[in-house]
């Protein structure tokens, strides 16, 4: 029942669903207490980014994401999640200054990041290691026990549009195998 | 098994070959070294020796594939292709940061290395400093990987190369153009289960037909994210192994198969693959393999 608030499917543990903190696992070995809503590790600076976001802004408990470990170098996807809460996207739907290597949002649409921006709040503790250091912050958020943001908001994926075909002889939309086994582009 | 009408482009870096029709040349092999924890140098030096050995036993070209992802450890690790890796034998350099691309590029310049160097990769994420040092200092080969985070599926990948998905100022395939590689190998981008995986595997031959250049990709990166495996964990290496014969079933050219600890596995069941797709084209297709191709191995 619990996981109607996290739809989009990823690697992540959840725990207390009406609790306000969600902690984010970079580059660390560390399990939160039970006292959290979710917690799950980020690899990459855009697919991973979207996850987290769909899946936090789908559980209006959630009022603060604690980022901690050793930053994902290249990706940088921490700092990019911390980029993305401060500035959006631009009109390329890049994150605006995040420093990861390919740091786009495709799949989301403004409203679901406009949510995000305000119902959550980033605890940054990027390279962050010592787990009772992180253990105490997040107590002190759950402490703050902040209000449920209100509705859930359940964030469409944006799939684009396929092509269906009805050539039984077709691999893809653009290629086709002939009789004798070879590929042709289709339309030739 | 099939052949494909596009003619097929084959390109040479430091003696090995790589492209072409199915069943022509075998299956080029991509290992990586230094993913995780600080560099292990004297393993590595072993492990890069035990492959050159597989890769003489089935015939399979292999590459190694260096990751850097600390600029402590960037002239270390040239020191070490320097000594480790043949003069006449290719390597790639696999770097995800911007600022370690543009410096090792810098670095392979001043060692003359560049001829043998495959750069693992152009992509969406490529910065105009970097395209300014690639135009200065231009490697051997690079691999251009068609991710496009608006489309997944195969016709995004060729957006991707084709423009962009209009994400930069031109697609990716005339930045290389303009940076002046000219050996091209294209990644089609594996990503984790459940983000259309499977994509990666059937843009091969999409992409073939439609450029001719030699093609492949790290599938085994899909089995790595996978935590429907957990349940399976006694497998999941097998699998992990095993996921790289889509690449030359589908008429893939290249595998990037991830860890060299997985090497003992994966030349052989590339390799068999290699003979059965041989046996078939050169029979239907009248396709020749190779003098080195496993296949010849096969019968000494």
């Amino acid at each position: 029942m619990e996981n109607q608030y996290y739809p989009w499917d990823g690697e992540f543990i959840t725990c207390k669903y009406n609790s306000c903190v969600a902690v984010v696992l970079l580059n660390i070995k560390y399990n939160p207490p039970n006292t959290v809503a979710i917690y799950g590790s980020l690899k990459t600076e855009n697919i991973g980014i979207e996850k987290i976001v769909a899946n936090t802004i789908s559980n209006p408990y959630i009022r603060y994401i604690l980022l901690c470990g050793d930053e994902i170098r290249g990706h940088r996807s921490g700092s990019s999640l911390i980029s993305l809460s401060e500035n959006g996207i631009d009109k390329n739907h890049r994150i605006i200054n995040a420093p990861g290597a390919i740091p786009y949002i495709e799949n989301l649409d403004e409203k679901a990041l406009e949510r995000f921006q305000k119902q959550i709040k980033i605890v940054d503790m990027i390279g962050e290691k010592n787990k009772i250091k992180i253990d105490k912050k997040i107590d002190e958020l759950l402490k703050k026990s902040l209000s449920s943001f209100g509705k859930s908001y359940i964030a469409i994926r944006i799939i684009p549009k396929t092509t269906k075909i009805y050539d039984k002889r077709a691999l893809h939309s653009k290629i086709f195998i002939d009789y004798l086994g070879k590929i042709k582009k289709r339309g030739e | 098994m099939f052949s494909f009408t596009k003619e097929q482009k084959i390109f040479e870096i430091s003696g090995v070959k790589i492209g072409g029709q199915p069943g022509n040349l075998p299956t080029v092999l991509f290992g990586g070294f230094f993913f995780k924890g600080e560099p292990y140098f004297d393993t590595a030096k072993q492990q890069i020796k035990d492959m050159y050995i597989l890769s003489n036993k089935t015939g399979n070209p292999v590459i190694p594939d260096f990751f850097i992802k600390k600029e402590e450890n960037l002239e270390k690790i040239i020191e070490f292709i320097i000594k480790e890796i043949p003069k006449n034998k290719p390597f790639s350099v696999d770097i995800i940061e911007p600022d370690l691309k543009i410096k090792t590029l810098e670095i392979l310049s001043n060692k003359n290395l560049l001829k043998r160097t495959v750069y693992n990769s152009i992509h969406i994420g490529t910065t105009n400093e970097e395209r300014q040092t690639l135009k200065k200092h231009i490697p051997e080969m690079a691999i251009v990987v068609a991710f496009n985070p608006k489309d997944k599926s195969p016709d995004g990948k060729i957006e991707v190369l084709e423009n962009s998905a209009h994400l930069l100022d031109k697609g990716l395939l005339d930045i290389v153009k303009e940076v002046g590689v000219k050996k091209i190998l294209i990644d089609t981008a594996a990503l984790a289960p459940g983000n259309y995986s499977g994509a990666a595997i059937a843009a091969i031959p999409v992409i073939k037909e439609e450029y001719g250049y030699p093609t492949g990709c790290a599938i085994h990166n899909v089995v790595e994210k996978s935590s429907w495996l957990k349940n399976f964990e006694d497998s999941r290496g097998i699998v992990d192994v095993a996921s790289n014969i889509n690449i030359p079933v589908f008429g893939g050219d290249f595998a990037i198969f991830g860890p060299v600890e997985r090497a003992n596995q994966v030349f052989p069941i590339v390799a068999w693959e290699d003979i059965l797709i041989s046996e078939y084209t050169e029979n239907y297709f009248g396709i020749t393999p190779d003098n080195f191709h496993p296949r010849r191995k096969f019968f000494e």
